[in-house]
């Protein structure tokens, strides 16, 4: 099969998108996903995913529990 | 080895480890020799992540809450073990999902427990992408404007591992390795569950999208109501 950068590509966006290639392959899939729309746009789906994840998942640990923790941690001290 | 050496140049990793070197040497003129201090000093900045990912295994505040507080007691116990200077964020999740799995799992059972690396894609419902080309501009506007519970609801529905993979790649941005680590499994497996996670979670929103009528123009003049 001749490759012209898709199959290397969509293999590895998903360990691009998490900087998990090496500096060459990073190059090398940064350069093939400027030329090309159909990788572009599949890598876009992967970074907003990522993205949306992210923000659902902030929290704020209650003011109980932080309390709750130092208190524990200074019984266990004593 | 708790430690782990980060593969990657991941923003949260550099910051925290010039954080660590800060605070070590900082901890030198003021009071080594106090280790509540300097753990509270050190790893109690954690606790909002911790809770956050608390929240993801557990599904529930009261259950998170226990968990992290647990968390927090073992991690002290041991905290001389802890060697200065390599990643604390990753070592207090390791000793986190190890309370989860020893104190938590056994009560709220996960039928794929253990055998869910093994199924085949097919058996999950995500065989690759149906997604055409065309739709992935539409798609991924979809997923961004999808509400936060939505995404919740979605990261709820996929298997244990398969979440856990994803929130401490996507959410936390830990290295492969460091997830390896944390989740004591081979880096192959972790990046397994990611993907399937991942494709799995994708598919979910895409649903959830088309049924809402949410991304795409056509699904909205068929009417979504809410």
């Amino acid at each position: 099969m001749t490759d012209c950068g898709c199959d290397k590509a969509k293999a590895e966006l998903e360990e691009y998108l998490h900087r998990e290639v090496s500096e060459a392959d990073f190059v090398d899939i940064t350069e093939h996903l400027q030329g090309c729309t159909d990788c572009s746009d599949e890598h876009l789906v992967g970074l907003i995913l990522t993205q949306r994840v992210r923000s659902a998942c902030q929290e704020k640990a209650p003011d109980d529990l932080r309390a709750a923790v130092i208190g524990r941690l200074e019984q266990l001290a004593n | 080895m708790a430690a782990v050496t980060p593969l990657s140049e991941h923003d949260i990793l550099l910051d925290l480890e010039l954080a660590l070197m800060s605070d070590t040497t900082k901890s030198d003129d003021v009071t080594p020799a106090d280790p509540r201090a300097l753990f509270e000093e050190q790893a109690l900045q954690y606790m909002d992540q911790l809770y956050a990912a608390a929240m993801r295994l557990t599904r529930n505040p009261a259950d998170a809450a226990d968990l992290v507080q647990e968390t927090f007691v073992k991690a002290y116990q041991a905290f001389g073990q802890f060697q200065q200077g390599t990643n604390l964020k990753a070592w207090l999740y390791r000793i986190q999902t190890n309370t989860f799995i020893n104190n938590y799992r056994k009560n709220q059972r996960n039928p794929y427990q253990g055998t869910i690396d093994d199924l085949e894609d097919w058996q999950l419902g995500n065989a690759e992408s149906a997604t055409a080309t065309s739709g992935r501009s539409a798609e991924a506007e979809a997923i961004d404007h999808l509400p936060d519970s939505a995404v919740k609801d979605a990261l709820q529905a996929i298997p244990e591992d398969f979440r856990m993979a994803v929130y401490f790649a996507d959410v936390e941005g830990f290295s492969y390795q460091e997830i390896a680590d944390i989740m004591k499994t081979p880096v192959g497996t972790v990046m397994s569950r990611l993907h399937r996670g991942r494709r799995m979670l994708r598919d979910l929103l895409a649903d959830y999208a088309r049924e809402r009528g949410i991304g795409s123009p056509e699904a909205n003049l068929s009417g979504a109501t809410k």
